[in-house]
């Protein structure tokens, strides 16, 4: 046996190298929590008896809470290195069949009501399982798939209806869901149902087998196949997820706009994506937040609230929310580059280095 | 060498691409705590051997025999419920999952209760676990909350090695482990497989590196062109020997 | 430590950034209600970048500026509701005196327009409309029945011997284009020598609109007339029979009077717009607004009129009526 110089037992690794590492991960969520917050700041300076007030506030939470319901799903999916452009399309046809559902029981009722939100879902699991199997067992690119899906369920939507919006919704919707608050507060329903379903997820990522495999699978499908993931199965679910979560988002919208606004919801599959990627989760797969995804929700939605506030021209909204996504994704992208080079802590996060020759 | 029963024995091991007979015949054998080195020259079959004996490639013709008792491997889950693991080349981690989250991949475990039906890590067992299986292999790993990809091609292979270990009981096949390794690491990685073999279990190498093999195989297995064609012991041969019998000097050769 | 330098070097270029932002904002009101002829008004077009908009803001803000209140323009860039509703409840929450909006939809818009109004914001409908609009204080609008009866009697002195029309709709459930068509409809209906093909919906995209009108030709060739609902619908429509190579045998009437349009009734491809009267409907928006916030008495619902426009009077009475893309 050969003397052997081997250093023995891990580390316990000195407190440095474990604060520079673990703060690696969460350097991310706290740039974009800053952000957020100086965004908040600057806004709260330059109009300060209305912006930081909770009317516009509380406006805020509940026009992101669709959103927000979406974003989960996307995030999901995302991390799997996938990507769902057909959500927009998914809630549309989702509040579509929903509508027809809840009007031959007559649109009135808790009952009726239920069948609706269940309707709702179980539409956007059917939509979600087909993507989730095309991507999966027919091999066939996410982008292409949900953008078939996208026109599908846009074109089918259109074709129950004849075009012609369903207005008939449960008042008790409307009034509950669409408009009304938290018992006892003025905090929107919708926002807190939405808050809820964040959490529950939120806990399924970071917390269960089924969230470790998302990631895995995202990081690397092949090893993943190779420890015995069942890959296939578990990229079918991710997508149903998204698919079911957006066909909730057609029974919100429902009784928000009283209406299944089959012409609304364009932008909603790119709104959706656009905070998944400012909040950090990355496109390529295997790293990504709940939490990023709601931070990358509100600084769009914030921005175009306070660019509306202090009478900015519209178009700059959409400039401004547009340089955040590229900024978002090129610290991302540096992010990576560092990680997978293994360079020194120090040298990650300069943007200093984006000029020097070291690399 | 402490059984006479060969952990994993093949016998006429036959398999062809087309026209390319991949495996000819090959007749292969591991015994419990034994290092075996598999040479040969590209293209030989060595790769070819380790997937079918991995449950990762279908035979033609021949038969596996596992502890004494015959066995199919159809799939990589049929020889690790065995007791085979393997790491391939590419080590099969994932990046952005820590050592401890690849170690466990796909054998996770789960809290105690209700929780732990619907899917609940538990982290901190985990953990340690994975703590005492790096500490019983001499492997350095910095830190179990980095990501992977974040490390070094020695640890990555130290930790792809101790998840083989941890998980397998009976024989582990390495191909090339410290082909990608400097001087420092590649000393590491020999000395986890002599520990791996202290502990009762049998290794299997791919390797191009012959002062590795001879440094810490007891048995080199030779192929070409799909045959297994010499076993050398490998206190008693050299490099030349080797290569000889690698690039067909020295057919038909014995130990 | 270079990751907090980082962190410091973000939120300079954020602050920056904004605050230099803001020097080209438009003064806005803080939320309090000024002097009388301090006013703050709030216009939420239709659909940023359309040319009718564009003209309706020039009426909107000629009228403020004579008025001497103070005015901004917001809107989304598609004609989408979902999209619509943050904006107004953005602009509800930074408290103008009074919000002219063009709705996108007429149940979705509904609410979020009631909750301007309880909040004491005077709100004048402008063009499109919503379900019951009793909170409203005006509604101004083009006689939309009358302008799709004018787009057929249009349709039929161009082609006195009557045969095949369809009309290019943009989305079912928008006020002033479902009025459009049903006095189209109407008028079509009830002369025999017109075959009515029914409409199609393009969504308020040009692009759209010229796969339509290229399917609807392909499918009857022989068609004499088309009555293109709005701007988008017209340029798709005129696109859309170009492609087919069907200029001269194809009447299109299309609704609207932007440059593209006047460009194509001079090519001959459109053959008369039926122009609204954008600006007046924004100064009529403003003058209501501002006399409702001074108390006075105010006209609920007033209709403006449109001029049909031709060769013949384009270069003349007609230049008037064109639309603008620019104040």
């Amino acid at each position: 046996m050969t003397q052997s110089n081997v250093t023995t037992s891990v580390n316990t690794e000195t407190s440095n190298q474990r604060n520079a590492l673990t703060r690696l991960a969460s350097i991310q969520s706290l740039q974009i929590a800053l952000v957020l917050l100086v965004i908040f700041l600057v806004f709260s300076l330059l109009a300060p008896t209305i912006f930081p007030q909770w009317s516009n506030l509380r406006q805020i939470v509940q026009n992101v809470a669709i959103l927000a319901v979406l974003g989960i799903g996307m995030t999901f999916v995302i991390i799997t290195a996938g990507i769902d452009l057909s959500v927009g399309s998914v809630l549309v046809f989702s509040g579509v069949v929903s509508a027809k559902a809840m009007q031959a029981l007559g649109s009135q009722g808790w009952g009726t009501a239920l069948v609706g939100v269940i309707v709702a879902i179980g539409v956007g699991l059917l939509w979600g399982l087909l993507n989730g199997f095309l991507v999966a067992k027919a091999k066939v690119p996410a982008l292409i798939v949900t953008l078939g899906t996208l026109g599908a369920a846009l074109g089918l939507a259109q074709v129950i209806t004849n075009g012609v919006d369903i207005r008939a919704v449960p008042k008790e919707l409307s009034d509950t869901v669409g408009y009304g608050n938290v018992w006892g507060t003025t905090i929107p329903l919708i926002t807190l149902i939405a808050l809820i379903l964040v959490v529950i997820f939120a806990v399924v990522l970071h917390k269960t087998k089924f969230g470790l495999h998302t990631y895995a699978i995202g990081s690397s499908e092949e090893a993943a196949r190779r420890v015995g993931v069942k890959v296939d199965r578990h990229l079918i679910a991710v997508y149903a997820l998204s698919g079911g979560l957006a066909g909730f988002g057609g029974i919100l919208s429902l009784s928000q706009f009283g209406t299944t606004a089959i012409a609304g919801q364009s932008q909603t599959n790119l709104n959706v994506i656009a905070a998944v990627v400012i909040g950090g989760t990355s496109i390529f797969g295997g790293v990504g937040t709940i939490f990023g995804t709601m931070l990358g929700l509100f600084i769009p939605a914030v921005l175009q609230n306070g660019f509306v506030i202090v009478g900015l021209q519209p178009f700059w909204q959409q400039v401004a929310v547009g340089t955040v996504l590229v900024a978002a994704v090129f610290v991302d992208q540096r992010r990576r580059n560092a990680a997978t080079r293994g360079a020194s802590a120090k040298a990650k996060n300069s943007l200093t280095a984006l000029w020097s020759k070291k690399q | 060498m402490a059984s006479t029963t060969p952990i994993l024995q093949a016998k006429g091991l036959t398999r062809s691409f087309g026209a390319v007979r991949a495996l000819d015949a090959v007749d292969f054998d591991v015994y419990p705590g034994e290092v075996v080195a598999l040479i040969g020259d590209n293209g030989a079959g060595k790769s070819t051997l380790v997937k079918a004996l991995s449950g990762n490639l279908d035979l033609d013709a021949g038969e596996i025999y596992y502890a004494g008792e015959k066995v199919e491997l159809n799939t990589p889950s049929a020889a690790s419920k065995l007791g085979i693991e393997t790491v391939h080349q590419d080590l099969a981690l994932a990046p952005h999952l820590n050592p401890t989250q690849n170690m466990f991949l796909g054998r996770e475990l789960t809290t105690s209760g209700v929780l732990g039906k619907i899917g609940f890590l538990d982290n901190k067992t985990m953990r340690a676990r994975s703590q005492a299986a790096f500490d019983e292999l001499g492997a350095t790993v910095r830190s179990l909350s980095g990501p992977v990809g974040a490390m070094s091609g020695g640890q990555r292979q130290a930790i792809a090695i101790a998840r083989a270990v941890a998980w397998a009981k009976g024989v582990i096949f390495l191909d090339e482990p410290t082909a990608a390794l400097g001087v420092v690491q590649t000393k590491n990685v020999l000395e986890i497989i002599r520990r791996v073999r202290d502990k009762g279990v049998g290794v299997v190498f791919i390797s191009h590196n012959m002062p590795n093999v001879i440094e810490v195989a007891d048995r080199v297995q030779v192929m070409r062109l799909g045959r297994s064609t010499a076993t050398f012991d490998s206190s008693k041969t050299n490099m030349e020997e080797l290569v000889a019998a690698m690039t067909g000097a020295l057919d038909g050769a014995g130990a | 430590m270079k990751s907090n330098r980082h962190l410091v070097f973000l939120t300079t270029i954020g602050a920056v950034a904004a605050l230099s932002l803001s020097a080209c904002a438009a003064p806005s009101g803080d939320g309090s209600v000024g002097e009388p002829d301090e006013f703050n008004l709030t216009f939420i077009q239709g659909l940023a970048g359309e040319e009718f908009y564009i003209t309706m803001q020039c009426g909107v803000e000629a009228e403020a500026n004579k008025l001497g209140v103070n005015v901004n323009t917001q809107g989304a860039a598609k004609w989408d509701s979902t999209l619509q509703k943050p904006l107004v409840d953005s602009v509800v929450a930074s408290k103008p005196d009074a919000i002219l909006i063009a709705p996108n939809d007429v149940t979705a818009m509904r609410a979020p327009l009631q909750a301007a109004a309880d909040a004491g914001i005077k709100v004048i409908l402008v063009d499109t409309t919503v379900e019951d609009p009793s909170f409203a204080t005006a509604e101004i609008s083009s006689d939309n029945t009358g302008g799709g009866l004018a787009g057929f009697d249009a349709i039929k002195e161009l082609n006195p011997d009557g045969g095949k029309v369809l009309i290019i709709g943009t989305d079912p459930g928008v006020s002033t284009t479902d009025a459009r068509i049903a006095g189209f409809e109407e008028a079509v209906k009830a002369d025999d020598s017109f075959e009515y093909l029914g409409v199609q919906w393009s969504r308020n995209d040009p692009a759209e609109a010229a796969k339509l009108v290229n399917a609807a030709l392909a499918k009857d060739p022989d068609i004499v007339g088309i009555f293109a609902i709005n701007i988008n619908a017209a340029e798709g429509s005129a696109t859309g029979v170009r492609q087919a190579g069907k200029e001269g045998s194809v009447n299109v009437v299309s609704f609207d009077a932007g440059a593209a349009q006047v460009q194509a009734l001079r090519d001959g491809i459109i053959q008369a717009l039926v122009a609204q009267q954008p600006a007046l409907i924004g100064s009529e928006g403003v003058a209501a607004a501002v006399s409702a916030l001074k108390g006075e008495s105010v006209e609920k619902k007033t209709q403006t009129g449109f001029q049909v426009l031709t060769l013949d009077n384009i270069d003349t009475t007609g230049q008037d009526y064109i639309y603008k893309s620019s104040c």
